[in-house]
């Protein structure tokens, strides 16, 4: 695995005449090509920013940035940097151009220049991918909002970047279709290899990346793997956010006595409360007789 | 309900008028538009009818649908007719309203101008019913191509209208969605003089434009995501390749034209003149 992303000591203001706004601080880390990682943070604490300091939307105030060995703040390799770090945000509909399926995934890579056989190519690997393959001359109004979302990915897709940021885009979308994109996203991190940064307020999808960072005002407070991170109650919450609901269920089982690990999904929730039964089951073989 | 729109409402099914080239149908429709305007006989508002018509069985929309789309115009067309009843007085007068003539040229030149506005947007209708608006953007902008030369920006002109086609029927649902709002809060729209109810869409075209402009902030970021304008090398995955069907669509386009023009210059039927003047 080799470094993708870099950021040392960065940092970023807005500025709308006199004034200065926050928008990250210091910001210091490393993310390895093919990993998987979340941003939490509440509103505000700068997770749009950092991710537009990926892509080079915004340009860092101080420190430095490297995505692919290209600055963002050089603008003489801006697209190549873009078509290499694909966006998606939150609401699919505000995000296609064109009206019919295949044209709007075609929008990126004739913006590219790339020849129009390896478009036809790419627009049915991308669709193929999303799992939207016969979908390819329809019209998207039709579509529930993970298909459409979907669509937004598979647009991005078809420029082939190496990174997807994910900014918020399965906020809008009822529980099926942020299933349907989840899975999405897995797949093409684990199957294409893809370098996946997904930002999010649902905690039950941070748990699924390799890493989690939390921003707080503007500042990466806690990093590291979702287990690690979830453990620092007190942290996480500083920054707004709550645990997942099955280590909450935990944290408290665990502060009413009960001896069970920390643990952040469902499956392993109930794998634990199992495990805690038969346990107490043996260590009482004659209970049942009582 | 907003999705029933008919502007850039595109009619899935396949047809000879579907399959042509964009650009082909554009020229097609700016002769059938110009012959509309050319027409002075009732002989030539046939012609232009059955062209419409013809046009539009072989499209294979639905006559109805088409039909649908004269619902916006009506007030219009009857508007115009009423107007130009009263302006034109010539020939035999059948009544009298104070000072106002009703004549025979008055009325049948408000049955021609009825008839054209009419048969206007029958065609415009058929146009954007059998091309998506992806096509006709992409058509239209390859016959504005040459203007590039003189410096206008025909690519994001294409863009601006590929977009507000596209967002035309999202924005149509919005309203909608923000009036449910407002009257579930007791607003009213449909009650009290003009000035009340200006002054009750007031509540619905703010939280619109605020909509809108967040609309337009995420879609600026989503074109510049995708590398809008990256390359003036632009590729283009669609190709429009003339075919047979294309020259055989020209050459109706063209016998449309000299038809009416002869039917106008009374080539065939010199008789009609005089039976009826101011057709
Ligand atoms: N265009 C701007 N001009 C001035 N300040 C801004 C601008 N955009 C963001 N900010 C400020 O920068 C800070 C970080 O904003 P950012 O959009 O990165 O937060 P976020 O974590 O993405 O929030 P959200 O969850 O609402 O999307 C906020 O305090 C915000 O007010
Ligand atoms: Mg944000």
């Amino acid at each position: 695995m080799s470094e993708i992303i870099n950021f040392k000591n960065v940092s970023y203001e807005y500025r709308s005449g006199e004034n200065f706004h926050r928008g990250v601080i210091g910001l210091n880390f490393s993310i390895q090509e093919g990993e998987f990682i979340a941003i939490l943070g509440h509103n505000g604490s700068g997770k749009s920013t950092l991710s537009k300091l990926i892509n080079g939307f915004l340009k860092a105030t101080f420190g430095e940035v490297n995505v692919l060995g290209i600055n963002p703040s050089d603008d003489r390799r801006i697209y190549e940097l873009r078509s290499q770090v694909g966006m998606v945000f939150q609401n699919p509909d505000n995000q296609m151009v064109a009206t019919m399926i295949e044209d709007d995934l075609a929008f990126g890579p004739e913006n590219l220049g790339i020849p129009r056989e390896e478009i036809t190519e790419r627009i049915d690997w991308a669709l193929d991918i999303v799992d939207m393959k016969e979908y390819k001359n329809k019209m998207p109004n039709k579509l529930s909002g993970g298909q459409k979302q979907r669509i937004a990915i598979a647009a991005i897709l078809s420029m082939r970047p190496k990174i997807l940021i994910l900014d918020e885009s399965t906020a809008m979308l009822d529980p099926k279709g942020r299933k349907e994109v989840m899975a999405t996203i897995k797949k093409l991190n684990k199957e294409q290899g893809l370098t996946v940064i997904l930002i999010t307020h649902y905690m039950d999808e941070a748990v699924e990346a390799d890493r989690v960072f939390v921003l707080n005002q503007g500042v990466i407070t806690v990093e590291g793997t979702p287990a690690e991170v979830f453990k620092e109650v007190r942290k996480v919450r500083d920054a707004g956010l709550e645990l997942p609901i099955p280590s909450q269920v935990c944290i408290e089982l665990i502060s009413k006595g009960y001896d069970i690990p920390f643990v952040l999904t469902d499956e392993d929730l109930v794998d634990a409360l199992i495990e805690q039964k038969q346990r107490k089951s043996k260590q009482k073989p004659g209970f049942k007789f009582k | 309900m907003a999705r029933d729109l008919t502007l850039g409402q595109y009619y899935p099914v396949e047809s000879f008028v579907h399959k042509l080239d964009p650009r082909i149908k554009f020229i097609i429709m700016t002769v059938y538009i110009v012959g509309v305007f050319l027409v002075k006989h009732i002989y030539g508002f046939a012609v232009v009818a059955a062209f419409a018509i013809l046009s539009t069985l072989i499209s294979r929309v639905p006559i109805l649908s088409v039909l649908k789309s004269l619902k916006g115009i009506i007030f219009i067309v009857i508007f115009t007719a009423v107007l130009n009843v009263f302006f034109h007085t010539e020939g035999k007068v059948y009544f009298t309203i104070g000072k106002l003539l009703i004549t025979e040229g008055g009325v049948f030149f408000a049955l021609k101008m009825a008839l054209r506005l009419i048969l206007l947007v029958l065609g415009t209708t058929l146009l954007t019913y059998t091309t998506t608006p992806m096509a006709l953007t992409d058509g239209l902008e390859r016959l504005m191509t040459p203007l590039t030369w003189i410096k206008i920006p025909v690519h994001d002109i294409a863009i601006i209208m590929s977009i507000s086609l596209r967002f035309i029927p999202i924005l149509m649902e919005e309203v909608q969605k923000i009036m449910k709002a407002q009257r579930a809060r007791g607003a009213e729209f449909d009650r009290g003089g003009l000035v009340k109810r200006a002054k009750a869409l007031l509540p619905i075209l703010i939280p619109l434009f605020i909509s809108a402009f967040r609309r337009a902030d995420e879609l600026a970021l989503a074109l510049d995501a995708r590398c809008y304008n990256a390359t003036p090398n632009r590729t283009r995955y669609k190709k429009l390749k003339m075919h047979y069907r294309d020259f055989i669509a020209f050459l109706a386009g063209a016998a449309y034209i000299v038809l009416i023009v002869a039917v106008n210059n009374k080539f065939w039927i010199p008789t009609l003149t005089y039976s009826f003047p101011f057709i």
